[in-house]
């Protein structure tokens, strides 16, 4: 399927480049025309038909956006939420991930199949009981109820379990014949030396923690301990009764922009990593 | 105690303290509420307060009944027809899903040996923005008024339904942003899967005159089918999972039109007076079927790291 890379590029490749190009762009349409639309004055935004490209631009929808709800509020408690989650997925399960890859213990693979074992568990089945737990401790509207339930990763573990396995072992003996405990061999040689797949995985869990929706829909019910998915919602309320598209549009970029942010930053390690573990975390 | 035995004592006492985190998390979250959401799918709750009441199987026996009207009755029950609901979702997004993604991948594995970071980054936006970002903007493109998509229809000369307020097209609505949001993920991984395949077969195909078709027919399929059948799995299993976009852009309705599975599960257990023992019950079920799609795609998987 693939010419070989010392050929020059024919004709044909050239067009078939242009074809994909165009495919690409009606793939990222969708937000490529949110992104449009939230820039155009609002009476252009429900012209018919509809025009691509606004003729005045305008930033206005922006303002309409972040002062029609307490989005500010709503960033915030995404941005503790989705922090909470990531720091402690990241830290647990590197944690977990180095006593699977480099100590010996009893017990230690029947931890482990539990571990891959609960990756097999769906979501739906836990969260009806888990919603009347953390009810029951008092923690709805909570930032704890928010966080905890995820504070830990089987999928982390896993992968970050197979980037300490490829660390050579004679590294840890090494270390341990020169006297170093284990904790200091974990923080000093190998979480240095697996910084490309510990970032991946952080990426993996700033992504899904930041884009919940059941979890935190169902866990809080007041208004300002909404995240900004649940609050994207309040927009849509609002247009029902005829406040503007484009404010909407404005809003979902704002929502999307942490997302997306950190998507350009770090596309190749992401892309990656979903080629070679086959999940999107 | 020898030294030796002291040794190990602390070394394993080590072990475990490096897994504890992670282990209580999971027990408290994911593996305790296996057992306490069974428990609850054999209670039903008081139309009042939080009053449990045991019912033994009673819920799972109302649930198959209503499956069961299916076949018996005119119409199916409830629970039938959030099932009937799944199953069309599942068929309509999966199958033309996974096509597509291999069509792609195919096409981007032609000139590039890697694919170039604005086809990459143009394909996949959609798998990073949240489901609740994607049904907020399909919200706009199906607006019947100043939606984008019925206007282009009109350049083919078609008259746009009202998407999401009508019991058919709400559905097809749904089933087109599922397709949407998850080609990304299924183009990279179909590309991944079409870049293992060893060049030398589609040289020697060459040589033997095979044209394009047929290098795809017999050669990249039938190499590709690890590939497709890993796919084939998540998307069934994603397409069971599906609830975000649902929410947003339909809430289940209209009717009944677009509730599946998971979104029964929320709506009985989560709006309105709360039905936990039953909504408990069809997790399970649910539960039961991702759990046996699991198994497939281990099993098969399994088979195909032996064989390599």
């Amino acid at each position: 399927m693939q010419t070989d890379t010392k050929q020059p590029f024919s004709s044909q490749d050239h067009i078939l480049n242009v074809v994909l190009l165009l495919i690409g762009l009606l793939v990222a349409l969708p937000i490529l025309i949110a992104l449009l639309t939230s820039f155009k004055v609002p009476k252009e935004v429900v012209t018919y038909p509809p025009q691509m490209f606004p003729t005045e631009w305008t930033t206005e929808n922006y303002v309409t956006a972040w002062n029609s709800n307490p989005f500010g509020r709503f960033l915030v408690n995404s941005f503790i939420q989705t922090g909470l989650i990531t720091l402690g997925q990241v830290v647990f399960s590197v944690l977990a991930a180095f006593a699977f890859s480099s100590l010996r213990f009893p017990g230690r693979d029947v931890m482990f199949y539990f571990i891959l074992g609960s990756l097999m568990i769906p979501f739906e089945l836990t969260v009806i009981p888990n919603v009347r737990l953390i009810n029951g401790w008092g923690w709805g509207n909570t930032y704890q109820g928010l966080v905890v339930p995820f504070m830990a990763s089987a999928f982390g573990v896993f992968m970050l379990r197979q980037f300490f396995l490829s660390v050579p072992k004679e590294l840890h003996e090494a270390a341990v014949i020169d006297g170093a405990s284990n904790w200091w061999y974990l923080w000093h040689v190998m979480v240095p030396l697996s910084r490309g797949g510990i970032g991946a995985f952080s990426i993996f869990a700033f992504l899904s923690a930041y884009n919940q929706y059941f979890w935190p829909l169902v866990i809080t019910n007041d208004v300002e301990m909404r995240t900004t998915q649940i609050g994207i919602r309040f927009f849509l309320v609002n247009v029902e009764r005829g406040a503007d598209w484009g404010a909407v549009m404005a809003a979902t970029i704002i929502v999307s922009a942490p997302t997306l942010l950190a998507f350009f930053v770090a596309q190749k390690q992401l892309v990656r990593g979903i080629a070679m573990t086959g999940l999107k975390g | 105690m020898t030294q030796r035995q002291k040794n190990r004592f602390l070394s394993t006492i080590e072990g475990y303290l490096y897994l504890a985190p992670t282990m209580i998390v999971l027990a408290i979250f994911v593996f305790l509420p296996v057992i306490s959401s069974f428990s609850l799918s054999l209670n039903r709750q008081a139309p009042f307060g939080n009053k449990q009441r045991y019912v033994g199987s009673e819920n799972y026996s109302k649930l198959l009944g209503e499956f069961a009207e299916c076949f018996t009755a005119e119409v199916c029950g409830d629970y039938g027809y959030s099932l009937y609901v799944t199953i069309i979702f599942t068929l309509g997004t999966v199958p033309a899903g996974l096509a597509l993604a291999v069509l792609l991948a195919v096409a981007l594995s032609y000139p590039l040996r890697a694919m170039s970071p604005i086809h990459r980054m143009l394909i996949f936006v959609p798998v990073v923005i949240s489901s609740a970002v994607a049904g907020v903007l399909f919200r706009w493109l199906y607006h019947p008024v100043v939606g984008y998509l019925n206007y282009w229809m009109t350049f083919v000369g078609l008259d746009g339904p009202d998407w999401l307020t009508t019991k058919r097209w709400a559905l097809v609505a749904v089933i087109l942003v599922s397709i949407w949001k998850n080609l990304g993920f299924n183009t990279i991984i179909a590309l991944a899967g079409v870049q293992n395949i060893d060049n030398s077969y589609y040289d020697a195909a060459k040589v033997d005159g095979a044209n394009v078709w047929q290098r795809f027919y017999n050669i990249t399929l039938p190499l590709l089918s690890p590939t497709l059948f890993f796919l084939l799995i998540i998307n069934i299993i994603t397409s069971f999972q599906t609830f975000g976009e649902i929410d947003i852009l339909t809430e289940g309705g209209p009717g009944k039109a677009t509730t599946t599975l998971v979104y029964s599960i929320f709506d009985h257990a989560f709006k309105g007076t709360p039905q936990r023992g039953i909504a408990s019950s069809e997790a399970y079920l649910l539960a039961l079927m991702v759990i046996v799609m699991s198994f497939a795609q281990m099993w098969v998987l399994g088979r195909k790291v032996h064989y390599q």
